[in-house]
């Protein structure tokens, strides 16, 4: 691993996620495919960036994102006649996101708090008592009377639902990204 | 699903990609992890750049939720606080707050009462064992009791033995009880600033005579004067409530951060002000007394809970006037230049005070 790199992505690339979020959601017209394009231009701008560090990351992952779905829509032209939307940068609004916001104060404490409402009941249950009371997974599960195993499945599902809600500031986090969960609640 | 893939670079799925990244940070966060899954997991991390940014992502997320610890302080109930409990109004929450105090006991059982069941019976067996002679028994409840008292003009920071810290200022007095199941503070006279290190299973109480004051893991500061009481709160919450065995008990305030609570007379007042302006208070830590808009004869009373040289307030005009600014407070002399030179007050220097006159 490469903690200098991976550093530098969290800093500089993912804290753009919410931004980036709503262009793909704008500009794509296949909602469940917005998470598929997301990775791929994670993935594309981490490997890139092993070689050599972009000098504006912010650019190059708007550029990027708007490069893959020029790639993606001429792939598809076949068999799609869904109006593909405008993909010109002038259409990103650049700067409603900074890293200071994403990890800073009392907003991060509001979007937190909220993120964390939204968790089904137990992950909810599950995530504070590890997060908050600390207990370790074992003590989690002799608390609530249930498996270890089912309580890392709802650390695995709170991390997930966290995360989108944390990173793209979703007003709905399961509707914007596809976690459709329901077939694969932790029992 | 998509069916315009380009068959030459074929992106898997993104949605197992993530599902396996939060398997794998889930299984790191548990206490099962061997040298074994560490390499199954290296291997599966190197495998494809798409599961090292998936890893990322999730594992970055995770570590914010760690503030959830910023919102927990002062919650004492058992398990999360009801949905919407950081958005209710702070009546509600407090309402809230004590409802779960008094369903725990039954919820969680023996093992984590209430701070004043737990106080009581620790100090019944106390007596019992002092009684019965039952050494060790005793040691392994060991209370640790230390005395701190500071001088006129000066200030202290002392480590505690958790790992909290506390600012005495000047001219007071606190005693320390460290146990593995309390940590109590009982401010005997004057101000202190308390860092809490959190320790949810073991409230950090100080009581200050009528009143006492109990966080989880917080910063703030308890004042004691003879007349009032006074708790400022910089961050985190702090629960408010009468002291055991002081008179009839009052319900408990919920102070958060920023805000001031005034005891006086057996009420409690509690006001919200702009953040920063409850730091401003505790300023006397690094040597200054900060004011905004203070009638001298406030400012003066401040300056005098640090010198022995009193700055007496002469007649009721000068007491009235109202003063901004930062002063150090080992300093009374230079202060009293200062309002000299700009505003209509004349000074008399004596050995002992200082006394201000209008002109």
């Amino acid at each position: 691993m490469d903690g200098d790199l991976d550093r530098w992505f969290i800093e500089h690339i993912l804290v753009h996620e919410a931004a980036l979020q709503r262009y793909l959601t704008r500009c794509w017209p296949h909602r469940d495919e917005v998470r598929d394009l997301r990775q791929e231009l994670y993935t594309r701008i981490y490997q890139a960036a092993a070689k050599a560090r972009p000098a504006s990351p912010k650019s190059f992952l708007f550029s990027s994102a708007r490069h893959l779905m020029a790639d993606r829509a001429r792939h598809a032209r076949v068999v799609s006649i869904v109006p593909m939307g405008d993909f010109e940068p002038s259409h990103v609004l650049v700067d409603d996101v900074s890293p200071e916001r994403w990890c800073g104060g009392r907003e991060t404490l509001a979007r937190l708090s909220d993120a964390f409402d939204r968790l089904p009941d137990r992950c909810r249950e599950v995530v504070w008592l590890r997060r908050v009371e600390e207990l370790s997974q074992k003590e989690v599960a002799m608390r609530l009377g249930i498996s270890e195993k089912t309580v890392e499945k709802h650390i695995a599902k709170g991390m997930r639902l966290l995360a989108d809600a944390l990173h793209a500031d979703q007003d709905d986090p399961a509707a914007a990204t596809g976690v459709d969960d329901e077939h694969e609640h932790a029992r | 699903m998509s069916t315009n893939t380009p068959a030459n670079d074929p992106p898997r799925d993104s949605l197992a990609i993530e599902r396996e990244a939060a398997d794998w940070l889930a299984r790191r966060d548990g206490e099962d992890w061997r040298d074994a899954d560490q390499a199954d997991f290296v291997r599966w991390l190197d495998a494809d750049a798409a599961h090292h940014v998936a890893y990322l992502r999730l594992a970055a997320a995770w570590r914010q939720t760690g503030r959830l610890q910023a919102l927990g302080a002062g919650w004492q109930g058992n398990g999360p606080p009801p949905r919407g409990y950081w958005q209710a109004p702070l009546a509600t929450r407090s309402e809230q707050l004590l409802q779960a105090m008094a369903e725990r006991p039954a919820a969680r059982g023996p093992a984590r009462k209430p701070v004043w069941v737990r106080a009581i019976a620790t100090a019944a067996v106390l007596m019992a064992c002092i009684g019965a002679g039952a050494w060790g028994w005793r040691a392994y409840h060991q209370v640790e009791i230390t005395t701190y008292r500071t001088a006129m003009g000066q200030v202290e920071d002392l480590p505690l033995a958790d790992g909290s810290q506390a600012t005495l200022a000047s001219n007071s007095q606190v005693e320390v009880r460290m146990s593995r199941r309390t940590r109590s503070v009982r401010l005997l006279q004057g101000e202190a600033i308390f860092a809490v290190a959190k320790d949810p299973g073991r409230p950090f109480v100080v009581d200050a005579g009528t009143h006492q004051a109990v966080a989880v893991g917080t910063r703030f500061s308890v004042r004691r004067d003879a007349r009032d009481l006074r708790v400022v709160v910089t961050e985190g919450i702090v629960r408010l409530e009468s002291s055991p065995g002081a008179g009839a008990p009052q319900p408990a305030s919920l102070l958060p951060a920023d805000s001031i609570a005034l005891v006086r007379e057996g009420g409690v007042l509690v006001r919200s002000v702009a953040p920063g302006d409850a730091q401003r208070l505790l300023d006397w830590r690094e040597g200054v007394l900060a004011f905004r808009d203070t009638p001298l004869a406030e400012a003066a009373a401040e300056f005098n809970r640090y010198n022995p040289r009193k700055i007496v307030i002469g007649d009721a005009d000068v007491g009235a006037l109202r003063i901004g600014g930062s002063f150090r407070w080992d300093n009374a002399q230079g202060f009293a230049q200062l309002l000299e030179a700009g505003f209509p007050v004349r000074a008399d220097y004596g050995a002992e005070r200082i006394v201000l006159h209008s002109r």
